[in-house]
């Protein structure tokens, strides 16, 4: 039972809010998981308290058997976890190849009075992150972008440097908020190819989404909240035979008032 | 050549420096130009701190004037050699920069600057109180000269050193994984937590060092005028700094230079000393008008399509559209 990312038991409160009530979620290396549930449903808290942002009330956080619960972001990154935003964060006037290699932050061990004088070491570091990034470049398909602001990339490719970003700590769990949002079907299409790759390659994925099929289509296993708790839990087809889950969100979808994307 | 790259801004700096220094004959202008190179370093350590880390600090000056104390101070008081006073001028700074950010990092960008204005108020009070130590509102006479740059033209060439390598220390520092998260974390905190960064340590050691960087100009201005008093390194010479790494270009290496340059030759010409704050006033609106990256933003452009047509584009970019889009 040490392998893998469980949070279990998470409670979180704003004022009289009970945003978290007793959440819980599991992410399996090589597997996407994905969670689902309704806005205000507390998908997003508990994101945020899986990856430090937010202290939780109660609960536990580990990272293959390592208790991570209310550490801050630095140490979550450097346990292994990446997360990404629901609206990049990307700087826009920041070239590709150094957003990237922002992300390896973590990976460079080079002191800050090395870094000031120059000293062999820190180039050291500093030319091993280089490759590392060109390598991430490449595998991502934004080598030809590499010099290219940020900003003048479309939404599908910013989505990409956001995940090779995230990648770039040498995340082995990696958290993504809402990836699709906005993006075009063909978009949509090559970064769930990506995602699953990188599944694929022993990364545990957790895929927080509102699209509901994108998440049947691309998840091993679905956790739906519903009011801060586990409504359903198991494997895609499992789940959107869930009575419960189809009155509560598919049940929305039908009647249109959900802020699903597609 | 990487190597060379990087250091693009510091040879750029080594070249005018060594220009300056050939053609610079007058020695009223040799003078003026010691002082702008000291208010130069003084502004490229605004550049570090608000152009890269976001960080306006309205406490620059202080900090070059505890670099001018220390150094004063160990010499007058202690017979100590200028180097001893460098050591000084550099640790006392930093130390106090790094503690002020470790405790105010977390506030809102505003009330950061006015912890730093806050910190400029103590400074002086400290200064002019403390008698038996700073000499109070006397100053303190008779900081040793250096020995090894007696005359005002050898001093001239040593604040042109000084510049260079703090030049060369800030753009290893941009190129290593700090630089990157300095310019992330001015951008966006949260980003540069997902990063992995400890903002307030990053921060507060590029304070740090900003602080050090004004100590070192300050050592440089305790021993060229070999007197230091309370009015000399304030609150005005503050916000002097800030307009000129604003006017200069603050995200830019050389930026805070140009901008001590333009200003302070500008100043020189000007009639009257009475008009001073007017035209500062006006500069630094036309400027966050018409330029919000400063002088180096609007030459940035033309300057990279003269760079082109000079030197021949090798092929970067490898085949581009095999790969999707």
């Amino acid at each position: 039972m040490s392998k893998g990312l469980q949070a279990i038991g998470m409670h979180k409160r704003f004022g009289g809010v009970h945003a978290l009530d007793d959440a819980a979620i599991s992410v399996e290396p090589g597997r996407v998981t994905g969670l689902i549930g309704r806005n205000g449903s507390g998908k997003t808290t508990l994101f945020n308290c899986i990856t430090g942002f937010i202290v939780p009330d109660s609960g536990s956080v580990t990272v293959d058997g390592r208790d991570i619960t209310g550490a801050g972001p630095q140490t979550i990154v450097k346990a292994g976890l990446s997360r990404t935003f629901q609206t990049p964060r990307e700087d826009a006037r920041s070239t590709v190849r150094d957003a990237v290699l922002c992300g390896c932050y973590v990976q460079s061990s080079a002191s800050f009075l090395g870094a000031l004088t120059g000293l062999p070491g820190a180039r050291r570091e500093e030319r091993r992150i280089g490759l590392r990034a060109d390598a991430l470049l490449e595998r991502f398909g934004l080598a030809a972008q590499a010099e290219a602001p940020v900003g003048t990339l479309s939404m599908g490719l910013v989505r990409l440097v956001e995940v090779a970003r995230a990648i770039a700590s040498g995340a082995r769990y990696l958290l993504l908020d809402e990836p699709a949002a906005g993006l075009s079907a063909a978009e949509q299409d090559i970064l769930s190819a990506q995602i699953r790759a990188l599944a694929s390659s022993g990364v545990g994925v957790l895929l927080v989404e509102h699209n509901f099929s994108l998440v049947l289509s691309m998840c091993d296993r679905i956790t739906v909240l519903e009011f801060g708790k586990v409504l359903s839990e198991g494997a895609p087809e499992q789940v959107a035979r869930d009575p419960g889950v189809i009155e509560a969100y598919l049940g929305a979808i039908e009647r249109g008032d959900t802020g699903s994307t597609q | 050549m990487k190597q060379l790259r990087n250091h693009a801004n510091s040879a750029a700096a080594l070249l005018i420096a060594v220009l300056f220094a050939l053609l610079l004959r007058d020695p009223v202008w040799i003078d003026v130009a010691v002082v702008i190179g000291i208010q130069a370093l003084i502004a490229l350590s605004v550049g570090l701190s608000f152009g890269q880390a976001g960080l306006l600090s309205l406490a620059q000056a202080p900090f070059a004037a505890i670099g001018a104390y220390a150094t004063g101070i160990i010499s007058v008081h202690y017979g100590g050699s200028p180097l001893a006073g460098l050591a000084g001028a550099i640790m006392l700074p930093a130390l106090l920069g790094y503690l002020l950010a470790r405790l105010v990092i977390r506030l809102e960008p505003l009330a950061v600057a006015l912890a730093t204005l806050s910190l400029a108020a103590i400074v002086e009070v400290v200064i002019r109180s403390w008698d038996s130590v700073t000499g109070g509102y006397v100053g303190l006479s008779g900081i040793s000269p250096l020995a090894w740059a007696a005359s005002p033209r050898e001093y001239f060439w040593l604040v042109l050193l000084v510049i260079v390598i703090v030049i060369a220390l800030y753009e290893n520092l941009l190129a290593s994984r700090f630089g990157r998260a300095l310019n992330t974390l001015r951008h966006d905190r949260a980003r540069a937590m997902a990063d992995g960064v400890p903002v307030v340590a990053v921060s507060s050691a590029a304070f740090g060092l900003s602080a050090a960087f004004a100590g070192v100009a300050g050592w440089l201005y305790a021993h060229y005028v070999s007197y230091v008093g309370p009015g000399d390194l304030g609150t005005h010479l503050s916000i002097s700094v800030v307009l000129m790494a604003v006017i200069g270009g603050a995200s830019y290496v050389l930026g805070p230079v140009v901008g001590a340059i333009v200003l302070g030759v500008l100043m020189r010409m000007l009639p009257a000393q009475e008009l001073q704050g007017l035209f500062y006033g006006g500069t630094l609106i036309l400027i966050l008008l018409v330029a919000r990256d400063g002088l180096l933003g609007i030459a940035e452009p033309w300057f990279a399509r003269a760079l082109r047509a000079i030197v021949p584009q090798p092929a970067r970019v490898a085949p581009e559209d095999e790969r999707r889009t």
